[in-house]
């Protein structure tokens, strides 16, 4: 892998010499931003062999597209290297799957499976407080788009998540002949916020998503700005992969996978859970 | 021979005897004689003067055979050959003066391509120079130079970005007073010239550019 | 019968899809051609800057330019700018983001390309039209009237819109790629 590094910093620089004679504005070293996995575009090119170590764009007729050493060179780059608890054994696992002779595995951009985690800054009652929003690539008639899919609001969680329950409380519900009195025994529930949930269905879940567009709708919700973007990728079957930006020194930089799991249907819902934080 | 002299004889004393005895009548009838002499003199040259414009080698000069023509008709000769004759050489000099027109027009496309060459090579020139001006002024002063050459400065500038399977691929169509002003900001003359196309008085009033 | 009759219009209008699909497909040579077009409104913008930045550029010739430069750009692009040590996006329109340069009246402003770009893959929006990003990286250095020397490196993120269309020029038929540039997103990178 050391040596796919080296050898694609010296054709880069080699490309760069000629580019740096012809044309003098440009700057000297630029052997990592070269190695920068620059978009996630570049990294499902990078990943699938779409792109060849001169950085340009393979097509299907081309020789190289798909090819699976180039894949492998791809590949072991294309992690956080300064993770230690991404360990060789992990990845050599992972890639051993994706670049099966038989069944190679491709990462699609319109494939699904796949999410957007964003870490924004909206105002709230006078205060400036992180909300996380889950966006997915939606296929239209037309071209696609990223949508909303779900939420994270903590002052939402706090009110809504956990009914209060310090005081034992099997007294509280709505006894069976209450129809009978045309539920004025009502008031009951509502002079006890805290534990309303206990009135409701037992499959009652808060959607948070309707709440937040309620409350921006209310101009309660003021949107600051955008600070921190991840990606949470299911699409390869068994795997999990999370794809964070690395902005730092160095050839091992841009878009790289920093988290690897194997999981099953079990514990794939557990980590959409953890994820979600629910 | 007798005889002739006999007749001769006899139309002498008929001359006589109608001189003796109608003496104003036969002076009308000189006149008419000699109008229809006239007259049969007129119908020869006509048709003479006809017979030459037809016949011409080339040697007479389309606005010489006009004349004639129009002098010809003029005598409005009421004959059915002159007639005749003079619709033919209408004819033929219609067909010649569309010639001439033809190979005139052929000679000022050639001068005209032969402009085009060099104003492309000129607008060429001035598009280096703008880009490579040394000050805004002198770049100015190009400008309003150029846009002489053409009709107006919101004449379409098209630039060509890629032809493939017949299909031609343009940049967003711009005017050539924003292209000027481009090649002076960018200072750079990345296109070169495709198809010029003029007016009647010589602007230009189209500009085709391809990505060199 | 209700259901060959229905699974006879879904058919037909999976082909009609696939068709309106395949016929937006750009091959890689025309793909090609738009990137560079794209490249060069990119180093318009660029030069621009540098003109507008520049305190020898007299001051109608650089609203001028503004004017132009904005003519680069779809209505309401924001710069989004984030610094090293605030990933927080700090958001300037375009229009406030040229004027601001245009006061700050740098001696001299050079604005240094590194030879490094990306471009994505287009990819088609529901309104039609397709949307890509160019990343670029450049080197900022404005030097102000007492020698100070403003620099920085930033990773530029930048949308472009690309839209078919067609008009009518001198009784001919032009067919061309109207690119614009959208927002455009300034990441301040250690290189």
């Amino acid at each position: 892998m050391r040596y796919f590094l080296i050898c694609f910093l010296l054709v880069s620089s080699t490309s760069l010499f000629t580019y740096a004679q012809s044309i003098g504005e440009f700057m000297g070293d630029e052997r990592a931003l070269y190695a920068e996995t620059k978009q996630i575009n570049q990294f499902i090119r990078r990943f699938n062999g779409e792109e060849d170590i001169k950085g340009e764009r393979l097509y299907i007729k081309d020789k190289d597209y798909h090819n699976r050493k180039l894949r492998k060179k791809y590949l072991d780059i294309l992690f956080n290297l300064k993770n230690n608890l991404l360990t060789d054994e992990l990845k050599e696992t992972f890639i051993d799957k994706v670049l099966d002779k038989k069944n190679p595995i491709y990462i699609n951009f319109h494939g699904g499976d796949w999410f957007a985690e964003v870490r924004t800054i909206f105002k709230y009652h006078g205060k400036e407080q992180t909300v996380i929003l889950f966006l997915e690539l939606q296929e239209e008639r037309v071209g696609s788009k990223w949508v909303i899919t779900n939420v994270y609001f903590k002052p939402f969680i706090d009110v809504l998540d956990s009914p209060d329950t310090s005081e034992y409380n099997d007294k509280k519900f709505l006894h069976p002949l209450s129809h009978e009195l045309g539920f004025m025994n009502l008031f009951r529930i509502f002079n006890d916020p805290d534990s309303i949930e206990l009135y409701t269905v037992n499959e009652f879940k808060p959607d948070y998503l309707s709440i937040f567009l309620f409350e921006i709708k209310n101009n309660r919700l003021i949107f600051k700005t955008v600070a921190k973007v991840k990606f949470h990728f299911f699409q390869i079957n068994g795997w999990y992969f999370e794809l964070n930006y690395f902005n730092r020194t160095g050839y091992n930089t841009g878009w790289l996978i920093s988290n690897l799991m194997q999981i099953n249907k079990t514990n794939k819902e557990i980590l959409m859970k953890y994820i979600y934080h629910e | 021979m007798k005889i002739t002299s006999k007749y001769s004889l006899l139309i002498f004393l008929a001359i006589i005897i109608s001189l003796g005895f109608e003496g104003c009548k036969s002076k009308k009838n000189v006149a008419r004689q000699v109008a229809a002499t006239e007259y049969a003199q007129k119908v020869k040259k006509a048709k003479r003067d006809l017979q030459a414009i037809l016949n011409d080698d080339g040697r007479m000069s389309i606005e010489e055979k006009e004349k004639i023509l129009n002098k010809t008709k003029a005598l409005n000769l009421n004959e059915p050959e002159v007639l005749m004759m003079i619709r033919e050489a209408e004819d033929m000099i219609a067909k010649e003066k569309a010639e001439a027109e033809r190979k005139r027009k052929e000679k000022d496309k050639e001068a005209a391509s032969k402009i085009k060459l060099s104003n492309s090579e000129m607008l060429d020139l001035y598009f280096n120079q703008i880009a490579s001006a040394s000050s805004v002024e002198l770049a100015n002063q190009k400008i309003i130079d150029v846009l002489q050459m053409f009709a107006s400065s919101g004449i379409p500038v098209l630039i060509i970005i890629s032809q493939e399977g017949g299909i031609t691929d343009y940049d967003k169509p711009t005017t050539i007073g924003k292209y000027l002003n481009y090649l002076k900001d960018q200072k750079k003359n990345i296109n070169a010239i495709e198809n010029i196309g003029y007016d009647n008085n010589g602007k230009i009033i189209e500009l085709e550019l391809i990505k060199k | 019968m209700k259901k060959i009759k229905f699974l006879l219009i879904a058919i037909i209008s999976l082909t009609i899809s696939y068709q309106s699909f395949a016929q937006n497909d750009i091959s890689p040579s025309r793909k090609k051609a738009i990137d560079s077009l794209a490249m060069e409104k990119i180093r318009d913008l660029s030069k621009y800057i540098s003109i507008i930045g520049s305190k020898e550029t007299p001051f109608s010739e650089a609203k001028r330019v503004i004017d132009r430069t904005l003519e680069l750009f779809v209505e309401d692009a924001q710069m989004g700018v984030s610094s090293l040590h605030r990933d927080e996006v700090k958001y300037y329109p375009i229009r406030e983001y040229l004027e601001r340069l245009m006061l700050l009246n740098y001696d001299q402003v050079t604005i240094k390309w590194y030879n490094i770009q990306y471009i994505s893959d287009l990819e088609l929006q529901p309104d039609g039209r397709y949307v890509g990003v160019i990343t670029i990286y450049q080197r900022f250095e404005g030097t102000t009237d007492d020698g100070m020397i403003y620099m920085d490196t930033t990773k530029k993120d930048i949308t472009i819109y690309v839209e078919r269309k067609q008009t009518q020029i001198g009784g001919k038929l032009i067919g061309f790629w109207d690119v614009l540039l959208g927002d455009v997103r300034v990441v301040e990178t250690m290189k």
